[in-house]
């Protein structure tokens, strides 16, 4: 097997006792498109979290085309061609569109604040090239009419893609998608499907999906891995994972019936809210805000 | 195109460009300085409001200053006057020991632009004592901005009102730091101390005083244009944007390779530097005596107020907030008749209810019922004989509170004045033939 892009190596994080992240393996080649599935809580955003440094692990190894990503804050992540969209939208809601976009040019920006306040020839030249670029995305994802207005004014759906037009503006090698579906109408999901397809294919990136609605990580995903309580217990094919069984009583639960005294019990009806696709409950579960220290690194 | 295109990195604007754009601006400040100091400040009716048109001048470099700090980086700072204070005594004694170590004596020796006294001048155009002057507030700056440095560093682990307390402890433990010096040396002993202990005769509680006067209006409107220009620049600038990245989301901005550490504490950086030099301005007033108690928590709140008033964030809405409110308490002094603004407010008023903009036609209501309440204030007031400027702080509050009810976001929010009437944006067209 040639070697991956990104690779995660028994990667284990624990809040307290609670194992979340618990010896993670993960692989994903150049250009591949791989999907993160699990029951709520499995620890799937605690894994982005990670991987982005907001979390450090307490053991294993994050690589980035072979370069060792442990303990580096979220900003050198960035830098290193990671880029991530989230669960709840995060966008930049009081900046305009164009500028949220050119925010997340800013990691190639090489002028300096000197120049920038002097407005230097390298200032003017490297604005110009993030206004370019910035442009060409909004272009890209049918942002461009709306480029001036506040992002936060934006419906839902755009949100979303504006978020992920922002991840893309830092030049990512690795695209990680939060629950992108999340929150949109058949109509916008398969649009989004498209979305995510072209972006891949455009800009020869790996991506790494977490999503709720199986059917859309069936139809886009060439590889999955499962979650459940924080460790990984399946990974394939579609195919191969629609059919294993530990995947189906992760879901549904074990197929035993009056099985009440097994914590399973409590795990499927967590699956089966999952399945029928509502993706808005995962509100309180702690991988989902990384709290205030979080962003600090 | 494909965004990583190596290609589109090749455009380098002509020198003309550079030097226009280089070259402009600062004409311009210089020009605002020259044109308030020789054109507005003589048609003023009357010298003393000659003070308020530099107060405002001070009062803009702080608000624009402090707005780096609360309005892009979206940190709460309160402790601006410590940052005042800080620069404000170092550029007094560079002033005062400088003079004295050049001169022999504290007087004044500067040339027309720096002449601040009453009566004619007939010295110089330029003096000795406008270079002394000039270092003197830019190394005030450069002291305020390395305290600023550490004084930014614990943003890194505090935010909100944690960061509030820090602050605000700043600025108290800098005042009562400069109350605890000695005083000032008379020229005449000042040799006999030895250099570095020297500059540390600040004058404690009884204040800095007998130094020479510097600040006139040249100086402290070319101090705004500079401030105001930077401040801009920043903004409209990737790192500006940057900067607003993180008082939006920080964990986003950082997730988008904003260095959110190195940035906030860049931003306090800034702010301390412009801070500094507002306080060597404020220094070196005609009859000031630089006192520890004027560049306490009050100040800063003073400064606070003007911004939050103005809208976080907008540069020009810090500098509408900082005239307005540094006139305000003038005006009360001998307050003008104010129901002359009936005259455009009320058939706007009315023609907007004319035409059923329901919330609109509410809100200059409500503007023209606060006319009426403050004429009926005014002229019982001076019916009494009441003093109204007493009642300056009163009148914040309330004006403050009125904001905050009718405009949570502040005067302007985060837009500039002109943004406020929509029209078409540009920046679309030109920009995007080059992509």
């Amino acid at each position: 097997m040639v070697s991956p892009l990104f690779e995660l190596r028994h990667v284990s994080l624990a809040f307290g006792g609670l194992k979340a992240v618990d010896r993670v393996d993960l692989a994903l080649p150049a250009g591949g498109l791989h999907g993160l599935i699990g029951p709520n809580g499995a620890g799937k955003t605690t894994v982005f979290n990670l991987i982005t440094g907001i979390y450090r692990p307490d053991e294993g190894d994050l690589r980035l085309a072979g370069r060792r990503l442990n303990g580096l804050s979220p900003h050198r992540i960035a830098h290193a061609g990671i880029a991530r969209t989230f669960q709840n939208i995060r966008i930049f809601a009081q900046l305009t569109v164009l500028d949220n976009v050119r925010v997340g040019c800013h990691v190639r920006a090489r002028h300096t604040m000197a120049q920038a306040i002097l407005r230097t020839a390298g200032h003017i030249a490297g604005e110009r090239l993030i206004q370019a670029d910035a442009r060409a995305l909004l272009d890209t994802f049918g942002l461009a009419d709306h480029a001036q207005e506040l992002a936060g004014s934006l419906p839902h759906g755009q949100q979303r893609r504006l978020e992920i037009a922002r991840a893309l503006a830092t030049h990512p090698t690795l695209l990680l998608l939060d629950e992108p579906a999340a929150g949109m109408n058949p109509t916008e999901k398969a649009a989004l499907k498209a979305l995510i397809r072209r972006i891949r294919d455009h800009y020869q990136l790996a991506i790494l999906l977490i999503e709720h609605d199986m059917s859309l990580v069936m139809d886009l995903c060439e590889q999955i891995t499962v979650l459940d309580y924080g460790q990984v217990i399946a990974r394939g094919t579609p195919p191969e994972v629609q059919n294993n069984p530990k995947v189906i009583e992760a879901y549904l639960g074990e197929p035993i019936p009056g099985a009440s005294a097994n914590p399973r019990a409590e795990g499927a009806t967590r699956g089966n809210t999952k399945n029928a696709g509502t993706a808005g409950t995962a509100e309180t579960r702690p991988e989902d805000h990384p709290g205030p220290e979080g962003g600090q690194g | 195109m494909h965004p990583r295109d190596p290609r589109s990195s090749q455009f380098r604007p002509g020198l003309g460009g550079v030097v226009l754009h280089g070259a402009a601006p600062l004409l311009g400040i210089v020009a605002l300085a020259l044109v308030m100091d020789l054109l507005v400040a003589p048609l003023l009716p009357e010298a003393w409001y000659a003070k308020v048109l530099a107060d405002i001048g001070i009062n803009i470099v702080l608000a624009v200053s402090l707005n780096m700090v609360n309005g892009f980086t979206g940190q709460f700072s309160i402790g601006h006057a410590g940052f005042m204070a800080i620069g404000g005594y170092t550029a007094a004694a560079v002033v005062y020991y400088g003079s004295i170590a050049l001169w022999g004596d504290a007087g004044f020796h500067g040339g027309y632009f720096s002449y601040c006294g009453l009566g004619h001048f007939n010295g110089p155009w330029f003096g000795g004592g406008d270079l002394l002057f000039v270092a003197a507030c830019l190394i005030g700056g450069l002291v305020a901005a390395v305290v600023g440095v550490f004084v930014g560093l614990p943003s890194i682990r505090l935010r909100g009102d944690y960061l509030a307390i820090v602050t605000l402890g700043f600025g108290e433990i800098v005042r009562i730091l400069i109350q605890q010096t000695p005083g000032v040396l008379p020229p005449e002993s000042a040799a006999t101390v030895p250099a570095p202990g020297r500059y540390l005769h600040l004058g404690g509680a009884l204040g800095f005083t007998n130094h020479p006067f510097y600040t006139t209006i040249f100086w402290i409107w070319l101090a705004v244009g500079a401030t105001v220009l930077v401040a801009w620049r920043l903004r409209n600038s990737t790192y500006g944007r940057a900067f607003l990245s993180i008082r939006e989301d920080e964990i986003a901005a950082a997730a988008m390779g904003v260095p959110i550490l190195l940035y906030k504490v860049m931003a306090f950086t800034f702010a301390a530097f412009f801070a500094g030099i507002a306080g060597g301005l404020f220094a070196h007033q005609l009859g000031s005596t630089l006192n520890p108690a004027d560049l306490g928590f009050a100040k800063s709140f003073d400064i606070l107020i003007m911004i939050v008033l103005g809208g976080l964030g907008s540069i020009s809405g810090a500098i509408l907030a900082a005239a307005g409110l540094t006139i305000l308490p003038e005006l009360l002094r001998n307050p003008p008749h104010v129901w002359p603004l009936l005259v455009p407010v009320v058939p706007i008023a009315l023609a907007l209810l004319l035409y059923r903009r329901r919330r609109l036609a509410r809100g200059w209501g409500i503007l023209a019922g606060g006319i009426v309440l403050l004429e009926i204030a005014r002229d019982l007031a001076v019916a009494h004989g009441v003093q109204l400027s007493d009642y300056r702080m009163v009148f914040y509050a309330l004006s403050l509170i009125l904001v905050m009810i009718l405009r949570p976001e502040g005067l302007l929010g985060t837009r500039e004045l002109w943004e406020l009437w929509p029209r078409k944006r540009k920046g679309g067209a030109g920009v995007r033939a080059s992509s």
